[in-house]
C-alpha cells in the first residue's frame, strides 16, 4: 500500500492522479472544507495546528489497520495547516482500489478515527479572534 | 534526566508555552509531572503521549524523551 502524509501551510493542491497499478478500478477523493457556521457562530476561518511527528504515525498507523478490512491501494492523505478561510478545504484524501466499497469504506473509517485519535486542533476564526 | 514537555492547543494556551525541558527521573508518571508542573491543570481533560504514543497518566515514563499533552483533538 503506497502513503503518503502531507501538512501543508498553503492551499491545497491536489496531486496529478497517477494510478498505483492497471488493477485499480476506483479513485475516491474527499475535501473537508471549511463551512461558515461553527455551533451556530459565524467563522472568517479555521485555524489548525499539529503534532506532526505524532500525527504522521498515528495516521500510518490507522491506514495500515484499516487495510486489512478495507484492502486499497495508495493513499493521498494532506492536511492544511495554520488559518484556513471559509470555503477553502483543510483535508483532502485521495484512496485507490480495485473496487469502489473498499475506497469508500476506507475514507470514510480513516476521517472517523483521525477525528477521535490524530493530535490535530482547529480554533475558530473570527473577525479579528481568535477562539 | 531531561524530558521535552509539549503542550498544544488550550493545554498550550493554559500553561503559557509550547515546549519546556524538565528534569525528572524514570519513575515518574505523567499524572506526577503535570502535578508538579502545572498543579492546576485538570489531567481528566486530555490525553498524554509519550514519544508519539498514547500513554496511560499512571504509568512511569522510563527513559522516554518527550511527553506532549493532548487536549480533544478535532482536525478534518
Amino acid at each position: 500500500m503506497e502513503t503518503s502524509i502531507l501538512f501543508i501551510e498553503t492551499e491545497i493542491v491536489p496531486p496529478p492522479i497517477t494510478l498505483p497499478s492497471r488493477e485499480i478500478g476506483a479513485c475516491v477523493e474527499f475535501y473537508g472544507i471549511v463551512r461558515e457556521l461553527e455551533n451556530e457562530q459565524p467563522l472568517k476561518a479555521l485555524e489548525y495546528s499539529v503534532y506532526e511527528p505524532m500525527a504522521s504515525q498515528q495516521l500510518a498507523r490507522i491506514f495500515d489497520d484499516l487495510s486489512a478490512p478495507h484492502p486499497v491501494r495508495a493513499i493521498v492523505f494532506i492536511h492544511r495547516l495554520g488559518v484556513v478561510p471559509v470555503g477553502e478545504a483543510s483535508l483532502f484524501i485521495r484512496i485507490f482500489s480495485a473496487h469502489r466499497s473498499e475506497a469508500l469504506a476506507f475514507c470514510s473509517a480513516a476521517i472517523d478515527r483521525m477525528k477521535r485519535h490524530v493530535p490535530i486542533w482547529k480554533r475558530a476564526v473570527l473577525d479579528r479572534v481568535r477562539v | 534526566m531531561l524530558l521535552t514537555l509539549l503542550a498544544f492547543s488550550i493545554a498550550q494556551d493554559q500553561l503559557g508555552f509550547r515546549e519546556r525541558e524538565i528534569e525528572c527521573n524514570t519513575t515518574e508518571t505523567p499524572r506526577a509531572i503535570l502535578a508538579r508542573i502545572a498543579p492546576t491543570l485538570d489531567p481528566t481533560s486530555m490525553r498524554v503521549a509519550v514519544d508519539c504514543e498514547y500513554h496511560d497518566w499512571d504509568t512511569p515514563i522510563g527513559t522516554a524523551r518527550e511527553l506532549a499533552l493532548i487536549p480533544p483533538v478535532s482536525g478534518g
